[in-house]
């Protein structure tokens, strides 16, 4: 669906992009994550034809975005991280406006107009000027007149900045519906938590490149994987250790008072028997678990650009 | 019949708002101040000296046409200087420009609206200019034919606003860069012309033969049209001449025979060239052409 082969882009002397590349397939729902300034806007704006790369490629359904912006624009819908201001507009008035402006009029515009207020929620405000609208709906109106046109692909940049809690909660149980529809989501968000809950892909983002890229499960599965077991152990732990020392999954093992950190490549089968190794050598367990790991720790871990980083201890 | 979507919105809002029929108001309630000025001092006169001079009824058409043309050339950069600007700091261009449609299509639709606006502030002022045919002298072709210089001087100094409405991104230096262009056209078509002259006074022996070849400029300019066009309903001698000598001695050809009508069509072009560069400034990706 959308393809991104090394961009690049300056402004002046500061490099924005430095060769990003990525990829988003049919039906996904990609998570595009970075810390500020890593040029995640700048990516958004050549994708929607609004900036010119200096150089790269970026392809959607094959098309060049920068060769052929009117039939891009046909296949896109954009949600910017800011509604615009619409003074003296109703809320029909602002989606039959839209829907003017990609070529649909009449009876069938409205029609799809009121189907689209009522995915959204928003269909009791027809009749309200839209600058009277709470910051969440104008967000959520925002994502309708995204898809008034049925794009293929819909880009949203942090949609959900400066909404209240249950608002987000909302807009996730949209973005969900979304999801079952197999409409393709380019979502740009700080909020990693809601990402790691509703996108299917995941992208990093840092100075300008892609730093880690790939299916959500699976870079949760490796985060699991990759967070220490922590082991609980009462009494002697030279037994333990010595198990330990032997196990073909253990990586490293880090003693701290009683809690044995152990880097356990196994998977959760590996894990029980270790368990049960533990105690059949009758070692005092009274704590057995997967250190959480989460989405926030890969990317502090992956954009910490600090001198001191954290070391691990192996002693063994 | 599809109408310009830009157009639609921008009519619909601008109507709503208190500033538009404002706007309407004022510009008639000058235009009306005037004549009914211009009818008193008439009528004074009459009283005084027992006299009627039926030229002065022609003026009452003179002043209402000039006031109503200096008050368009005021209030046109006004309306549409901030309409592209205005839409860059309510942060809706960009939205508008990922739709289907083009920069023209914006462009256009921006003036075409304004357009309307104009349009709607001349035919509101219809039952003022018609005072004048209470007392005759005044022939309906007459006030077509001002329509005509009203209608293209509004083309002319809304694709200037326009077109610094494109150029700047705040709205308050696009207006003051407008009325500046508004006003070289104007005023510096005329100062060039006599600056010419008087050098062309001090360095020939036998004194200058007017302006030459910049003595064109003028074409661009909207009040030579207008002028024009009130002399020619008038039958009066360029009433100008006094103060710049330089007209009287405007070369003889098929330009100033017609000097109406390539006006109108010199200040066409200057719209067009100015709002297909308004377009180019909108237009968010100016591609390079690639061999």
């Amino acid at each position: 669906m959308l393809k991104i082969d090394n961009l690049k882009k300056k402004y002046g002397q500061s490099i924005a992009l430095d060769g990003l590349s990525m990829n988003v397939e049919d039906g996904n729902l990609y998570g595009f994550v970075g810390p500020n300034g890593a040029g995640k806007t700048t990516t958004i704006k050549i994708i929607t034809g609004l900036l010119l790369p200096d150089s790269g490629l970026v392809t959607i359904d094959d098309i060049d975005v920068t060769r052929e912006p009117g039939r891009i624009r046909e296949k896109i819908g954009y949600v910017p991280d800011f509604f615009g201001i619409y003074d003296n507009l109703k809320v029909s008035e602002y989606m039959e406006f839209f829907a003017s402006c990609y070529g649909l009029y009449g009876l069938n515009a409205r029609r799809r107009c009121m189907m689209l207020l009522e995915q959204v929620r928003l269909s009791e405000k027809t009749d309200f000027y839209v600058e009277g609208l709470s910051r969440g709906m104008k967000q959520r109106l925002s994502l309708a007149r995204a898809l008034i046109h049925n794009p293929s692909l819909l880009i949203m940049d942090e949609p959900t900045a400066g909404l209240d809690p249950r608002t987000r909660l909302e807009f996730r149980q949209i973005l969900k519906e979304l999801r079952e529809q197999k409409k393709t989501i380019l979502i740009s968000s700080h909020i990693l938590p809601e990402l790691s809950e509703v996108c299917t892909d995941i992208g990093i983002v840092d100075q300008g490149r892609v730093v880690l890229e790939g299916a959500m499960d699976d870079i949760l599965n490796q985060i699991n994987v990759s967070s220490p077991l922590v082991i609980s152990i009462k009494g002697s732990q030279d037994v333990a250790i010595g198990i330990l020392r032997d196990h073909p999954n253990v990586e490293t093992i880090t003693i701290q008072q009683e809690d044995i950190m152990v880097t356990f490549n196994g998977d959760r089968q590996e894990e029980i028997m270790l368990l049960q190794q533990l105690v059949d050598a009758e070692v005092m367990v009274y704590g057995f678990m997967r250190e959480k790991g989460s989405l926030e720790s890969v990317f502090m871990e992956i954009t910490n650009h600090s001198e001191e980083r954290l070391v691990l201890i192996h002693e063994g | 019949m599809k109408v310009n979507p830009v157009y639609k919105l921008e009519t619909k809002v601008s109507t709503r708002s208190f500033r538009f029929p404002m706007v309407i108001f004022a510009f008639n309630t000058v235009l009306s101040l005037v004549a009914l000025l211009n009818m008193y001092s008439v009528i004074t006169q009459v009283k005084r000296t027992a006299e009627i001079q039926y030229s002065s009824f022609i003026n009452l058409y003179i002043f209402v046409a000039i006031m109503e043309f200096t008050l368009l050339l005021f209030i046109i950069p006004a309306i549409t200087a901030g309409s592209i600007s205005g839409e860059r700091e309510r942060q809706t261009l960009e939205l508008t420009l990922t739709t289907k449609m083009s920069p023209t299509d914006i462009v256009l639709g921006k003036l075409f609206a304004s357009l309307s606006t104009i349009f709607l502030l001349i035919v509101s002022s219809f039952p003022v200019l018609s005072l004048s045919f209470v007392y005759g002298g005044v022939m309906v072709k007459d006030i077509l034919l001002l329509l005509v210089c009203y209608g293209v001087t509004g083309l002319l100094t809304g694709s200037i606003g326009i077109f610094c409405s494109a150029c700047f991104k705040k709205s308050t230096i696009a207006t003051a860069a407008s009325y500046c262009l508004t006003v070289v056209i104007m005023a510096g078509t005329v100062a060039v012309n006599h600056l010419v002259f008087l050098f062309s006074q001090i360095s020939s022996a036998e004194g200058g033969r007017g302006s030459g070849i910049f003595f064109y400029l003028l074409l661009a300019n909207p009040v030579s049209i207008f002028r024009t066009a009130l002399n020619s309903q008038m039958g009066r001698e360029p009433g100008m001449a006094g103060i710049f000598p330089w007209l009287s001695q405007m070369p003889d050809n098929v330009i100033t025979e017609y000097w109406m009508v390539f006006g109108v069509l010199v200040q066409i072009v200057i719209s067009v060239l100015l709002l297909r560069m308004a377009v180019r400034k909108v237009e968010p990706c100016k591609r390079k052409r690639r061999f």
